[in-house]
C-alpha cells in the first residue's frame, strides 16, 4: 500500500521499504506547460559542490551511476533510478525538482505526484496540484536526505525565478532557506541549461530502458542484457527498473526478506539464467550468489513481515490498513457496537455480547427478514474488525449526521445516536431500503466494496439504490423511476429503472461504491 | 498494437528465490535441484522448463490426514525457469525463514521450498472446530515460504502484556510456533461471535511471538474446488 505524503511530511526510507534501489517517478503536467525534472545531489551543506551530481536531461547519470534518469515511462513525466547504497558519502541530499520550461507558473499545474517504487510496488506517493503553488516557476518536490539514515521528505516549495533561482539556491548564495551560510561552495554556472526541448534522453519506447551501462563494480558487465530482450516483449520496464543490474546486496525489493548472509545462497540458482529464452532475465544479472543475497542479517521472518506490523496504539479508532480497523477500548472505555462476526482478533479482556435487537433489529428484521445483527464489545483491550476484505472508512462525526445504508455499517461507537430510516419506493429490491442515521459525536466505520466515489450533491445527483453507501443526512432522498411509455416494447430494457435522487444544499455529499450488492 | 499501457506490468528480473509480482502474484525462480512445493492448481504461468508432480509421496505421507484424505493439495515443481503462482487474487506474502519455523493455516499456504521440513497437524484441543478441525502446516528450516491472505494482513505481537490474544479461526493466517494455542469458547447465552454459525469460538495465543491475521473471515479453500 502506497503511503500518502503531504507537503512537509517526512519518513525514514527504511520505514517505507527495505529496498535501497528505488525508482522515483514524477508526474507533473499542465496545459501548455513543459517541465524539466532534475535531481540535485547536494553535500552536507546543501550545496551542489560537485556538478556531476546534477542529473538532468543533459547529464542523465551521476559518475558512479547511483542516480540515473530514465525518461518518461509508466505514466510518469520523468523517472529516476537511485541506488542509495552507491551514493557517495559526499552526497547527503538528493533534491528532486521540477522547473518550468517556457511561460507559465506552477499554480497552473494539473494534479501530479512524486512517487517511490520499490520492487515494482509503489511504496510512497506525494501528490500535489496547482493549488499548493502560486507564481513559482521552479519547485523542489521531494528530498531524500541523510540524517543517520536515508529519509524522504515531501517538500513542495518553490522559487519564482525558475531554474536560475534554483541553481542559485543550491549553488552558493544564501537563499531563504539557507541553512549553511558559507557561500564559497562551487557555483554551478555551467548549467543553467537553455530552455531546450524536454527530455532529449527519452529511452526509445521499444527498447528496454532499464539497464544502461553497468554501474556496479561488482557487476560483471552484463552480456548485453538489452538486445537479449525479444523485440515483442513489453517495451518498458516501467516502474520495475529496480532489480536491474546491481551489486548483489542491493537486490532487495521490499517484499522478500533479507536472509542472513551466506545462509541461503543457492549456488544453483544463478545458473538458472542460462536458458536464453527468458526475456526479462539478462544473464548478466545473475551475479553469482546474487539471488536474494542478504543485505543484512536480520531474522528473515521478522523483517519480511515488518510492513504488516500493527500500527502504534494511540487513538480510539485506527485504520490498520485499508481493510482492517482497530478499536482501542483502553483509550476510552465506551463500548463499541459492531456487526456480528466482524471481529477478527482481539487482545485483552473484551466481552462480546449480543446486542439485543432493539429498534434496529426489529424493524429491519420484520421487514426484510435480514436482521442486522449487532454485537456489543465492552471491556479493555484492542479489537480488530474487518469484513470480507472490504475497504473500511472510519468517519468521525462531530455533532453532524450521516445516513449509511444498513448493509455498509461495520462498527460504531455506542455513544452515537442512531435510528433506522426506511426508504420505500416502487422497484427497490426488497421493496425498501434501510439506512441507519447516525448523529452525535463518535466514529462510524463504513465498509465499501472497492474504492468508493464521493459526489457532491447537485440538483442532478442520482445513485443506484444498491450501490449507494452513505450520504450526509441533510440531503434529501427521492426515489425516481425512469418510466418510458414504450418500455413494454423492450423486454430487455436498460435494467437501471429505479434510482435515488439526492437533493440538498451545497456541501452535502453522497458516497457510492463500485459494487451493487 | 501499442503495449504502452501494459508496460508497467512487465516482470522484473528475479532478485530473490521467491518474490512478489504486484501484490497478488508470486514469482519463483526455479532451478534444478531446488524444488518447490506449491498448492495444486495455483500455477498461473511459467517460463522455461518446469514440471509438476501432483501428490508426491513425501507429501502424501505427511498429509495423510489432511482433511478428508482425497490426496494432498500440494504438488512438487521442479525444473528451470520462472514460475508464477496465485490463489484467486489473494494477497501474497513472501517470507524467508532463517532457521526459524512458522505455522500456517492450510488454506493460506501457497508455496515453500522443498528442502524445508514440514508437518501437517491438527490444532489440538479443537477437534470439533468448524466441524472439520483446523489443519495447519508447520514449516521449519532455512528457506522461502509464500503465504496468501484475503486482503492486506496484519501482524500482531503477542505477549505484549499479560493478556492473551484471541483470533477468529477463519481469519487466522499464520503464527509463530513458539506460541501456545488453545481454543476458547465464549458460549454465554446469546454471545454470538463468528460467522453466523451460532458457535462462538476463538483461538487464544499466549507466549512470545506474532500472529498474522487477514481482514476477512473467508477461509474457503478455492483451490480445492478444482480437485
Amino acid at each position: 500500500m502506497a503511503r500518502e505524503f503531504q507537503r512537509g511530511h517526512k519518513a525514514r526510507l527504511s520505514d517505507l521499504t527495505a529496498g535501497t534501489d528505488l525508482y522515483i517517478g514524477v508526474q507533473i503536467t499542465g496545459p501548455g506547460l513543459a517541465f524539466d525534472i532534475s535531481c540535485f545531489g547536494l553535500d552536507a551543506d546543501e550545496r551542489l559542490s560537485d556538478d556531476r551530481y546534477f542529473v538532468f536531461y543533459n547529464q542523465p547519470e551521476s559518475p558512479e551511476g547511483a542516480i540515473r534518469q530514465l525518461g518518461p515511462q509508466a505514466g510518469d513525466t520523468e523517472s529516476f533510478r537511485v541506488t542509495f547504497d552507491e551514493v557517495p558519502d559526499a552526497v547527503r541530499r538528493l533534491s528532486f525538482t521540477a522547473t518550468l520550461d517556457g511561460d507559465g507558473q506552477m499554480s497552473q499545474v494539473a494534479p501530479g505526484y512524486l512517487r517511490i517504487v520499490a520492487g515494482g510496488e509503489e511504496v510512497a506517493r506525494y501528490a500535489f496540484d496547482g493549488s499548493e503553488f502560486t507564481t513559482e516557476r521552479a519547485v523542489m518536490l521531494g528530498d531524500f536526505y541523510v540524517k543517520d539514515v536515508w529519509r524522504f521528505a515531501a517538500v513542495g516549495q518553490g522559487f519564482d525565478g525558475g531554474l536560475a533561482a534554483l541553481l542559485q539556491h543550491f549553488g552558493g548564495e544564501v537563499a531563504e532557506e539557507a541553512r549553511a551560510p558559507e557561500g564559497e561552495a562551487a557555483e554551478a554556472p555551467g548549467f543553467a541549461p537553455p530552455a531546450g526541448p524536454a527530455p532529449a534522453f527519452a529511452p526509445p519506447p521499444g527498447g528496454p530502458p532499464s539497464p544502461p551501462p553497468a554501474p556496479a563494480p561488482v557487476q560483471p558487465p552484463p552480456p548485453a542484457p538489452v538486445p537479449q530482450q525479444p523485440a515483442a516483449s513489453v517495451p518498458q520496464h516501467a516502474a520495475p527498473t529496480i532489480a536491474a543490474p546491481m551489486p548483489a546486496p542491493v537486490a532487495q525489493p521490499p517484499g522478500p526478506p533479507q536472509p542472513p548472509p551466506g545462509s541461503y545462497a543457492p549456488p544453483g540458482v544463478p545458473a538458472q539464467a542460462s536458458p536464453p529464452g527468458f526475456g526479462q532475465q539478462p544473464p548478466g544479472q545473475a551475479v553469482p550468489g546474487g539471488y536474494g543475497v542478504p543485505q543484512q542479517g536480520g531474522a528473515g521472518l521478522r523483517v519480511s513481515l515488518e510492513k504488516y506490523r500493527e500500527v502504534p496504539v494511540g487513538r480510539r479508532w485506527t485504520l490498520q490498513n485499508g481493510q482492517l480497523v482497530r478499536a482501542d477500548l483502553g483509550v476510552d472505555p465506551q463500548p463499541v457496537l459492531a456487526r456480528q462476526g466482524s471481529m477478527v482478533l482481539y487482545q485483552g479482556d473484551v466481552d462480546f455480547s449480543h446486542k439485543s435487537a432493539g429498534f434496529v433489529g426489529r424493524v429491519v428484521g420484520q421487514a426484510t427478514g435480514q436482521e442486522m445483527q449487532l454485537m456489543r464489545c465492552a471491556g479493555r483491550g484492542q479489537v480488530f474488525f474487518a469484513d470480507d476484505s472490504s475497504h473500511l472508512h472510519p468517519i468521525e462525526l462531530q455533532g453532524d449526521g450521516i445516513c449509511v445504508s444498513a448493509e455498509n455499517v461495520l462498527a460504531f461507537d455506542e455513544t452515537l445516536h442512531y435510528e433506522v430510516r426506511r426508504i420505500e419506493g416502487h422497484g427497490i429490491p426488497g421493496g425498501v431500503l434501510f439506512t441507519m442515521q447516525f448523529q452525535g459525536t463518535g466514529t462510524v466505520v463504513v465498509k465499501t466494496h472497492g474504492t468508493p466515489v464521493v459526489l457532491p450533491v447537485t440538483p442532478m445527483t442520482y445513485a443506484d439504490a444498491q450501490a449507494v453507501v452513505a450520504w450526509s443526512s441533510a440531503a434529501q432522498v427521492i426515489v425516481s423511476s425512469q418510466v418510458r411509455l414504450r418500455r413494454t416494447a423492450y423486454p430487455g430494457h436498460s435494467g437501471e429503472s429505479v434510482n435515488l435522487q439526492f437533493r440538498g444544499a451545497p456541501g452535502n455529499f453522497i458516497v457510492v461504491q463500485p459494487y451493487e450488492v | 498494437m501499442t503495449q504502452q499501457p501494459l508496460a508497467g506490468y512487465a516482470p522484473t528480473p528475479p532478485a530473490a528465490r521467491m518474490e512478489n509480482h504486484g501484490s497478488h502474484i508470486l514469482k519463483v525462480a526455479m532451478a534444478s535441484g531446488q524444488d518447490v512445493y506449491a498448492r495444486t492448481g495455483s500455477m498461473i504461468s511459467y517460463e522455461g522448463f518446469v514440471q509438476y508432480e501432483p501428490n508426491p509421496p513425501a507429501v502424501r505421507q505427511q498429509a495423510a490426514q489432511w482433511l478428508t484424505g482425497e490426496g494432498a493439495p500440494l504438488m512438487r515443481c521442479h525444473g528451470d525457469g520462472l514460475l508464477y503462482l496465485a490463489d484467486y487474487g489473494a494477497e501474497v506474502v513472501v517470507v524467508h525463514l532463517a532457521d526459524d519455523s512458522v505455522s500456517v493455516n492450510g488454506t493460506n499456504l501457497l508455496a515453500f521450498d522443498a528442502h524445508l521440513q514440514f508437518g501437517v497437524e491438527r490444532v489440538k484441543g479443537l477437534a470439533k472446530l468448524a466441524g472439520q478441525g483446523l489443519f495447519n502446516v508447520t514449516v521449519a528450516g532455512t528457506g522461502w515460504v509464500a503465504l496468501t491472505s484475503r486482503g492486506t494482513p496484519v501482524v500482531v505481537d503477542c505477549g505484549r502484556g499479560e493478556d492473551e490474544t484471541y483470533v477468529d479461526p477463519d481469519a487466522l493466517v499464520a503464527w509463530s510456533t513458539r506460541l501456545k494455542v488453545k481454543g476458547k469458547r465464549s458460549f454465554k447465552a446469546s454471545a454470538l461471535i463468528g460467522r453466523g454459525s451460532g458457535e462462538a469460538f476463538q483461538l487464544g495465543f499466549s507466549g512470545q511471538g506474532f500472529v498474522v491475521v487477514q481482514p476477512s473471515e473467508d477461509s474457503a479453500d478455492r483451490l480445492r474446488v478444482r480437485g
